[in-house]
């Protein structure tokens, strides 16, 4: 129908051409997608080689990489898939408010006070609740995490408090407050003396583990996050919420001028995120530890920030990008077990694969730049 | 005669349009030359290429007779060649001074020798008579300063060639006169400049020659005397432009919006509105004319809700609204078309379609318990585009691909859609070209008509003058004097706005 109104508008021979123009542009689009994900891989490989070549020189078998990466993607999927879901939702718990302009570097305090909650549900329940226990730990760690979120987000709604700051010093407020709840509330009278954990949780109320990739630990978590990333991308796209956090995240006054109440806005995206964190945290004690053991998150949260901005926070995005960091993750820790890399050289290893990885932004403005400079040298001769 | 800019045959192509088609401009040395055009003739594409912010893809660009490529703004500074811009490129909380000399400050081993640049500044200061404090930060000077510290920064940087892309759409009159003024000195010491407008009346007054440009080619060109305004806006929009805008009879009928003894507390440099009452009625266009930053801000934002009254009662169709939120005070009927529709009216990063939705976006059938029905939405949007003449091959395109007569259009057409009883409408033609221009007042006319209520706000008082049924004046923050259609002249009007004459009683 509007092409129809189209036609009267404009004579005939333009309104073609402009077809034909919109036809190559939307082409270009698609090539211009597929050579990113070609260029990912290919950045992938020059990162590979880089660290050879940093192996070689330090005095290492330079293959010990292959080694490790080349088992993180076969014999030992398993494992890549294992860290895989905890930072698919790391990347989601960061993409969710960070659409809205707000920064979250608080998950990993989300996933402790998730984790405890869980915990402690786990512990007080009767053992023959069997999985309604987990489904009720599932809750606890959900409204865990979203109330310590809602802590930053409160500060910032009623003091203005800088969300950054607030949430980044929240983390050291979980994190030794799991000390003291895995190392006194609920320590476990018998675990050796060096160990801050709790009981172990029943087993009828354990989070099941893959059987495909057993004895790995990688469990049903890895479903849970997709599904969590979907609804994700669902919130973001379909719904009203979505619409409201993309409005403030782009233009607050615009957002206020419409009569949207910013404020709501944050206060839910956080929650959100927050609950999702707790997610991490229930995964990880009632599946991996099948405790609550002080220390048991390796500073997932920081690592969400790398996936979620390598994803340029779209969720579809977080899920391939945390399956590469899984592999980096697993590859690493593959390495350090089969060859004689220590531990130091594997971090700085992998360290090295995501800065290349993610150059790949400013590594296409350089030639960018340089593609307009050379164009002008030639035509100005 | 010497050109100082030759483009010939300028093509440019964009992803579905061609926004310079073969186009050829001269301008000669020493003299001030008007770009005119609607918003999206490719003016503005065409003075990127010349800055080298863009590159064409086809002809000849000659500086000063010599043929030169322009692969980035700083072959253009090396060239001789400077651009002010619409939005200005000014760093808002650093002094004057410091803006100036950003990226070519002199130096005294490692550090900046500000006392050798605040001698150069102040000679270009006092060739050109142009003074601006340059301690002054610069988010607390004025708009019309800001323009004069991108002039200056720009002959800091001794350029010959100086275009101003819509440099008098953010000015007030008297701003507009001095930017003149400026023009005709710069001229006078050799400069050349590029003027880029669409308001004729500035064209005619300032310029020697004139290009005009409509949709990517070049439509006109020639000596500025032989022209006048209905020749030149004929160029520009391609057909005669109707300046009579098609009233019914004025009959008001019942008060839709009053505002009574109305106050709002002084925030951060704003002029707060003192003890305003005023009525607007169904079927009357009431038009509030004054200087800017004299309460008109305040007086918008207080009724649209975005700030709270200190004192007095806003009621809207027999309704106190004073207390209710934006929301609801939109839901009950309200309608704002902003007065910075960059800052406020829209968000450039999202689609034409999202920027359609923000006032119903809650509502079925747009969505259904928080779930969008995006065919929906689609339709709807595609329809309010045809209706308000939106010209995008898609409303799924992001905001920013529009011209800025376009992004009015869409803050127009999603405020004109809810079929409010009182719209305000804050500079709805700024910025604006002739033909977006025409079309909006046509529709506040036909909502005038239809028998609702708009209270008009605008820094131009031509604009003021033909659409207001009732002109009231606001000075300092107060209502100062009231007229109907016809009573006073502009020169009277003029004198109010200055605070210079004083109505003793209004009943607003």
């Amino acid at each position: 129908m509007d092409k129809g109104s189209l036609n009267k508008k404009e004579p005939i021979k333009k309104k073609d051409l402009m077809k034909i123009k919109e036809a190559i542009w939307q082409n270009k689009r698609v090539m211009d997608s597929l050579k990113l994900v070609g260029k990912q891989v290919a950045m992938t490989l020059v990162a590979v080689l880089i660290v050879m070549i940093f192996l070689a020189a330090s005095g290492f078998s330079p293959d010990a990489v292959l080694i490790g990466l080349n088992r993180a993607i076969t014999k030992d999927i398993a494992g890549s898939v294992r860290w895989a879901a905890p930072l698919m939702l790391a990347g989601v718990a960061v993409c969710i408010p960070f659409k809205a302009a707000v920064f979250n570097l608080g998950v990993d305090g989300q996933i402790y006070m998730g984790a405890i909650a869980a915990s402690t549900v786990m512990l007080a329940l009767p053992e023959e609740l069997g999985k309604w226990g987990l489904l009720a730990a599932f809750l606890a760690a959900m409204v865990g995490g979203a109330l310590f979120a809602l802590i930053a987000a409160a500060m910032k709604v009623y003091f203005n408090t800088d969300m950054i700051v607030s949430t980044l010093l929240l983390n050291f407020v979980a994190k030794l407050f799991t000390e003291y709840i895995a190392a006194d509330a609920l320590r476990d009278a018998d675990a050796a003396i060096q160990m801050n954990a709790s009981k172990m949780f029943p087993e009828s109320m354990w989070l099941p583990r893959l059987a495909y990739f057993a004895p790995s630990s990688a469990n049903v978590g890895i479903y849970i996050a997709i599904a969590i990333t979907l609804i994700t991308a669902f919130i973001f796209y379909k719904t009203t919420l979505g619409y409201e956090i993309k409005l403030v995240g782009t233009n607050p006054n615009f957002a206020r001028y419409g009569g949207m109440n910013a404020n709501r806005v944050i206060l839910k995206t956080m929650a959100l995120s927050g609950a999702v964190a707790g997610l991490i945290g229930v995964i990880e004690v009632s599946a991996v530890q099948h405790r609550l053991l002080a220390g048991f998150n390796p500073s997932f949260g920081f690592d969400g920030i790398v996936v979620s901005l390598l994803a340029n926070n779209n969720p579809f995005g977080v899920i391939f990008t945390s399956l590469f960091f899984g592999i980096l993750k697993n590859g690493g820790s593959n390495m350090e077990r089969l060859t004689e890399v220590p531990q130091v050289i594997t971090q700085i290893t992998m360290a090295i694969i995501i800065i290349t990885v993610s150059s790949n932004i400013v590594v296409r403005k350089i030639k960018l730049r340089r593609r307009m400079k050379k164009d002008g040298s030639g035509s100005a001769v | 005669m010497a050109y100082a800019i030759e483009l010939q045959n300028i093509t440019k192509r964009f992803p579905g349009v061609i926004a310079n088609d073969q186009v050829t401009i001269l301008v000669g040395e020493g003299e001030i030359h008007g770009l005119i055009g609607e918003n999206g003739a490719g003016k503005s594409t065409i003075m990127n290429i010349l800055y080298g912010l863009t590159q064409a893809d086809e002809g000849i660009v000659r500086i000063f007779g010599k043929e030169q490529f322009i692969a980035s703004p700083n072959d253009a500074i090396r060239l001789g060649i400077g651009m002010i811009h619409q939005h200005f490129m000014l760093m808002p909380n650093q002094t004057v001074l410091r803006n100036i000399i950003l990226g070519s400050a002199p130096r005294k081993g490692p550090v900046i020798d500000e006392k050798k640049a605040r001698i150069q500044i102040e000679k270009i200061m006092e060739k050109y008579c142009m003074q601006v404090n340059l301690d002054a930060v610069v988010s607390q000077i004025s708009v019309g300063e800001k323009q004069k510290v991108e002039i200056i920064k720009a002959l800091y940087r001794e350029v010959r060639i100086l275009i101003l892309d819509e440099p008098t759409a953010v000015l007030t009159p008297a701003e507009t006169d001095a930017l003149i003024e400026t023009m005709r000195k710069l001229k006078e010491q050799g400069c050349t400049i590029v003027f880029i407008t669409h308001k004729l009346k500035e064209v005619l007054a300032a310029t020697d020659r004139v290009t005009v440009m409509r949709k990517g080619v070049v439509t006109g060109f020639g000596e500025t005397k032989d022209m006048n305004v209905r020749k030149l806006s004929e160029l520009i929009v391609g057909r005669e432009v109707n300046f009579d805008i098609p009233f019914g009879a004025y009959c008001p009928g019942e008060t839709l919006l009053e505002l009574s003894g109305v106050s709002t507390a002084p925030r951060g440099g704003r002029m707060p509105v003192k003890e305003i009452n005023l009525k607007v009625k169904r079927g009357e266009i009431v038009g509030v004319a004054g200087v800017e930053g004299n309460g008109q801000s305040d007086l918008i934002e207080v009724i649209a809700g975005l700030i709270a009254a200190d004192r007095g009662g806003i009621t809207l169709c027999e309704k106190d609204i004073s207390k209710l939120s934006i929301r609801q005070r939109r839901l009950n009927g309200l309608s704002h078309i902003p007065e910075d529709r960059l800052k406020t009216g829209t968000s450039t990063v999202c689609s034409i379609s999202e920027n359609l939705l923000l006032n119903k976006y809650f509502l079925t059938p747009f969505s259904r318990h928080g779930i969008f029905n995006h065919r929906h939405i689609k339709q709807h949007s595609k329809l309010l585009c045809d209706k308000f003449l939106v010209k995008t091959p898609d409303p799924s395109y992001e905001l920013k691909t529009l011209s800025g007569g376009n992004m009015q259009k869409v803050v127009f057409a999603r405020e004109f859609d809810t079929e409010p009883s009182l719209m305000i409408a804050a500079q709805p033609t700024r910025g604006v070209d002739i033909g977006a221009i025409e079309y909006i007042h046509g529709k506040l006319a036909e909502l005038r008509d239809s028998g609702k209520g708009i209270l008009l706000i605008s820094a131009e008082l031509d604009e003021i003058m033909a659409l207001s049924d009732r002109i009231l004046v606001m000075y300092e923050g107060e209502i100062v004097a009231e007229f109907h259609r016809g009573e006073a002249d502009e020169y009277e009007i003029g004198a109010y706005m200055l605070g210079a004459k004083r109505q003793v009683a209004h009943s607003g």
